[in-house]
């Protein structure tokens, strides 16, 4: 009620009969919480929506599978030696004050993501030193990388462009803009800023001159709000508060809404793999023996069959099985007289003392405290204690970025940021992801060896041995409990049309959907 | 007549002494009145949410574990924090409120001013903070409650202390020599025993309220244990479907705590006839 009295109220302002038509507006219900609106410091798909909607990369991902398209940028080419890649970029992109974007500000967010090295720019420290991103000249920018790299294209619509005079304006001692962009946006993207409010969520309004222009039809705004209480999203959806809501329910919660004729679900494949990650770096989890039982403790029948329903398949490793670079393994299986033998094996060589496990799972994500008791009772039934402790997702994510803050296991979702296998397995494996993004503190030589080189050669065919080949190791040393792969049911009203699924996003770039005709 | 004699001619007392009698009753012989006591821990995948049966009274729950049978078991988590927690009060705010009430003056205000703070603070968003810092144990919530409760009976002792102090049979006791802690002891604290008793019975109920809903909150004893409060919880998601998930521990909820708030009530009409309610 409130933000429709905004709305009417903004439309008076800037003079608009009072007969325009009314204005089209889609409300998301998100799961976890808005609690930063800054593009560089968070990469999940909590958040995606804020920098899917009021930032523009380079490129961008469509469609599934995952296709790029240009977007800031128009082209590319690479030196022969393939270190250099050089972008050109539109000349009619206006970030959202009307500043005309420009090289500068392409230079000023990679360096931005660089030096924050949170969120995507964990990704790009690697393969990129400061003072690497040069503007050649107002509409030219080239990455010179320290190695070549086999993904770096598919990052570069991760290079979200701020508008650097606005943030150099907004600087508070040297923090790159941080505190500005917590709540401002400085963007260029499809939305403008409107309202945000960490407790409730943002509403954006629609930038008309974007630069890749609209549709025939569109959403006039949009407003992402944060409502934890998953019966309040399906019900809200139901009753017409919400037009959309998260893809990943629960099967139950599916089954609830299809049998709601105003609520249509949207079917995909997707790639997200719902693992256990375990810290491997500490006792006793990082002994093999006991890892091995751990991977023989999970009933990942009964978890996909009964309280999945079936509606998803089992990924016996962290690479979803429908894209390449995947061994070809069979997967761990639910047996208790085969994880006591490797119980045994541990103990003979430790000793029976067994500490506490603990098991942190997402407030508000009934899947991962489900996971979680089925884990607690099979190791119960081995005489292993497990404590579960459930904390909102910013919180155990931070959490989970810190060796000595990780709890021993997290089951969570893998989603998709770009469909190569570095995504799954070198992110969640590789020692150059630790900590940020290998949570799990495990680190295997020769493991890292065939990541990094998978990273630097072209030859698919070789990288393709080389994910398989990684991921034969990591699966023998059972890093992690792998679960399932799912699809994605995304859940909207039925006037909701237009939605362009990607796996990148999860159909949250909102720019491609309209209202149905009435 | 007997006091119980008494207590059982009320009507509403009655009921609660026999909701209470229940909830003990229950609370001790849970492992023998379950139907399947093992499902406090254990899980049948394939019979998830069953609606209730003649096999499972309430039905299932998310795990397919018998919402019966850990309702049972949930008394006992409920009784022990009640008990406790309320003892821990009582032990704690007892004595401050004698002392403050029979020194008066200076030891009193400090005392009773530390009562204050304490009590200018909802209960509940104490007790959540405090839970909160310690991490989730039913110790924790007996800790966060005892902490956040005892003010109440230290202000009923300190009131009653302070009518009781100018009585003549009190300063008959000075008089011949008793000592302070003889004359709090054994003089003015039997005299206020009815009003702790009833305070008491009431507590509990608002005690059990206030620790189901720290479980609700996941603050309480962590999974399996099959605490009410969180068992509601678990169940919100899948409301209205599965009614009875969460209904069953709701109702084991109000059915304790009316009995509490009966037993007090009655209590009072026997014990303190200055509150007799008029009839």
């Amino acid at each position: 009620m409130r933000y429709t009295a905004i709305a009417f109220a903004s439309a008076l302002a800037l003079g608009v009969p009072a007969a325009v038509e009314a204005q089209s507006r889609y409300v998301h219900a998100n799961n976890s919480a808005y609690d930063t609106l800054d593009p560089h410091t968070v990469f999940d798909v909590a958040r995606v929506a804020t920098r899917l909607n009021f930032y523009d990369g380079l490129y961008r991902w469509v469609d599934n599978p995952p296709e790029l398209i240009p977007w800031l940028a128009t082209e590319h080419t690479v030196s022969e030696d393939g270190l250099t890649w050089t972008f050109t970029l539109r000349d009619d992109v206006a970030f959202h004050d009307g500043t005309m974007m420009t090289a500068e500000d392409v230079v000023y967010s990679m360096e931005r993501m660089l030096a924050l090295a949170s969120g995507a720019g964990a990704l790009f420290q690697p393969m990129l030193e400061p003072g690497a991103t040069q503007a050649v000249d107002e509409h030219t920018v080239s990455f010179t990388l320290k190695e070549p790299s086999a993904i770096f294209a598919s990052l570069v619509p991760d290079i979200l462009v701020v508008n650097s005079a606005l943030l150099k304006e907004n600087e508070v001692d040297d923090d790159w803009g941080q505190a500005y962009l917590t709540d401002n946006v400085a963007g260029s993207g499809s939305y403008i800023l409107q309202r945000y409010d960490p407790a409730i969520g943002f509403i954006g309004e629609r930038n008309a001159d974007h630069f890749a222009g609209w549709g025939e039809r569109y959403y006039d705004e949009i407003e992402f709000r944060t409502v934890l209480e998953t019966n309040t999203r399906i019900q809200g959806l139901m009753r017409g508060d919400y037009q959309g809501l998260d893809g990943y329910l629960a099967p139950d919660q599916v089954k609830r809404l299809r049998s709601d004729e105003d609520v249509q679900i949207l079917e995909e494949e997707s790639m997200r793999v719902y693992h256990i990650a375990m810290h491997n770096g500490r006792p006793p989890l990082d002994d093999l023996n006991f890892r091995m039982a751990m991977n023989h403790a999970f009933d990942y029948e009964g978890y996909i069959n009964a309280i999945m329903q079936g509606t998803v398949v089992r990924n016996p490793t962290i690479v979803p099985g429908n894209l390449w670079g995947v061994p070809d393994v069979a997967g761990y299986e639910f047996d208790l007289e085969k994880a006591q033998e490797y119980l045994d094996a541990y103990k003979a060589e430790h000793g029976d003392d067994i500490r506490t496990l603990n098991i942190g799972t997402l407030a508000g994500f009934a899947e991962t405290e489900q996971a979680a008791a089925l884990m607690q009772n099979g190791l119960a039934q081995l005489g292993i204690d497990v404590e579960i402790a459930s904390a909102p997702w910013p919180v155990i994510s931070s959490n989970m970025r810190n060796p000595e803050t990780m709890p021993d296991m997290v089951p969570y979702w893998k989603s998709t940021y770009y469909a190569d296998p570095n995504n799954w397995i070198g992110e969640q494996y590789g020692s150059r992801y630790a900590p940020t993004r290998n949570v799990s503190d495990y680190h295997n030589a020769e493991v890292d060896k065939r990541l990094e080189e998978a990273l630097l050669t072209t030859d698919q065919e070789e990288r393709d041995r080389l994910y398989k080949e990684a991921g034969q190791i990591v699966y023998d040393d059972a890093a992690g409990i792998w679960i399932y792969n799912t699809k994605w049911y995304g859940p909207y009203a039925d006037s909701v049309e237009g939605i362009r699924f990607s796996p990148v996003g999860n159909g949250q770039d909102m720019r491609w959907a309209y209202p149905a005709e009435e | 007549m007997s006091l119980f004699g008494r207590l059982m001619r009320d009507r509403a007392a009655a009921i609660g002494t026999l909701i209470i009698g229940v909830l003990v009753l229950v609370a001790i012989f849970a492992p023998w009145l379950a139907p399947y006591p093992e499902d406090v821990a254990a899980f049948h995948l394939t019979d998830r949410l069953q609606p209730p049966s003649a096999e499972h009274w309430f039905g299932t729950d998310r795990m397919g574990s018998d919402v019966f049978s850990r309702i049972l078991f949930g008394a006992r988590i409920t009784i022990t924090i009640a008990v406790i927690a309320v003892g821990v009060s009582v032990a704690i705010g007892v004595p401050i409120g004698l002392v403050a009430g029979y020194y008066g003056r200076f030891t009193g205000g400090v005392l009773m001013r530390t009562s204050d703070v304490f009590l200018a603070v909802p209960q509940i968003v104490l007790a959540i903070a405090i839970a909160q810092t310690l991490g989730p144990s039913v110790e924790n919530v007996i800790l966060a409650l005892s902490l956040t409760y005892w003010p109440f009976w230290a202000r009923l002792v300190y009131a009653e202390t302070r009518a009781l102090k100018g009585q003549t049979f009190v300063e008959a006791a000075q008089a011949l020599g008793a000592s302070d802690l003889r004359v709090m002891v054994l003089h003015i604290l039997p005299n206020t025993l009815s009003a702790i008793i009833v305070r008491t019975s009431i507590g509990m109920g608002a005690t059990i309220l206030t620790a189901a809903a720290l479980g609700f909150l996941g603050l309480g004893a962590p999974p399996p244990a099959p605490e009410w409060g969180r068992t509601i919880s678990e169940a919100r998601e899948f409301l209205p479907e599965a009614w009875w998930y969460a209904a069953a521990p709701g109702l084991a909820i109000f059915l304790v705590v009316m009995g509490f708030n009966l037993l007090g009530d009655g209590l009072r009409d026997v014990l303190d006839p200055k509150l007799r309610k008029g009839r």
